[in-house]
């Protein structure tokens, strides 16, 4: 399959939904040492502390988001033993069970693809300024509306 | 003049929601911010000064002492829910 793997498809804040497919085949080509791929795939899930959720919406900082995304990138390729990773979150209205955010980390081994992975999925959720909205029962709710 | 940006929840705690205006000289301090952002909009004010909401300096975190200017990018970010 022919992806475009430019470092700038490698970190993205898109209202689309992505194909893990093509995303895999993005990081795998990048090289052929890599012999071990991690990935993180977030999905939206219908419950959320006690309420049941019937659809949420994204909203970004456009450019921070893009540049914190493409810090946790380069941070990870310093940080860990790893040859590539991939960093995508979505935003704007998402339906239960759509994708949200995706995470891919090639290596030579597991190990460093696991560990990075995760980091990656943590230092996201703590850097990147991205908040999403619940639609629940009780209305419109913003996640950590009392922060 | 200053133009402060809203994300998130903060919108709704602002009549008026995605943007604000403040009155103040270039060289005011990010501190100087929230205590004239806590003199209008208290709620707003607090959770600024408990840190629970950042500031942002032209997409970068600012610190108490930031100076800023007219030009500067400025936003103000609650606790951030990206992931899943």
């Amino acid at each position: 399959m022919a992806v475009e793997t430019e470092e700038s498809m490698l970190v993205r804040v898109q209202r689309e939904n992505f194909s893990i497919d093509e995303e895999l085949t993005r990081v795998r080509s990048r090289s052929s040492r890599i012999g071990g791929i991690a990935m993180f795939l977030g999905t939206a899930r219908d419950r959320s502390k006690g309420r049941d959720v019937s659809a949420m919406t994204f909203e970004h900082y456009e450019g921070m988001a893009q540049k914190k995304l493409k810090e946790i990138r380069e941070q990870a390729l310093r940080d860990f033993d790893i040859i590539e990773a991939l960093v995508l979150h979505r935003y704007g209205p998402i339906e239960i069970g759509e994708n949200i955010v995706l995470i891919i980390v090639g290596a030579e081994h597991r190990a460093d693809a696991f560990k990075a992975c995760q980091w990656c999925i943590d230092e996201l959720k703590k850097i990147t300024p991205i908040w999403k909205m619940e639609y629940t029962p009780e209305g419109e709710v913003w996640v950590e509306e009392h922060p | 003049m200053l133009k402060v940006r809203l994300f998130g929840m903060l919108k709704t705690l602002v009549p008026g929601g995605k943007e604000l205006e403040l009155a103040l000289p270039s060289g005011t301090q990010v501190k100087d911010l929230v205590d004239a952002l806590h003199a209008q909009y208290p709620q707003l004010g607090e959770l600024l000064l408990q840190k629970k909401v950042l500031v942002s300096v032209n997409q970068e975190i600012a610190h108490w002492d930031t100076a800023l200017i007219e030009q500067d990018e400025i936003a103000l970010l609650p606790p951030f829910a990206g992931g899943a």
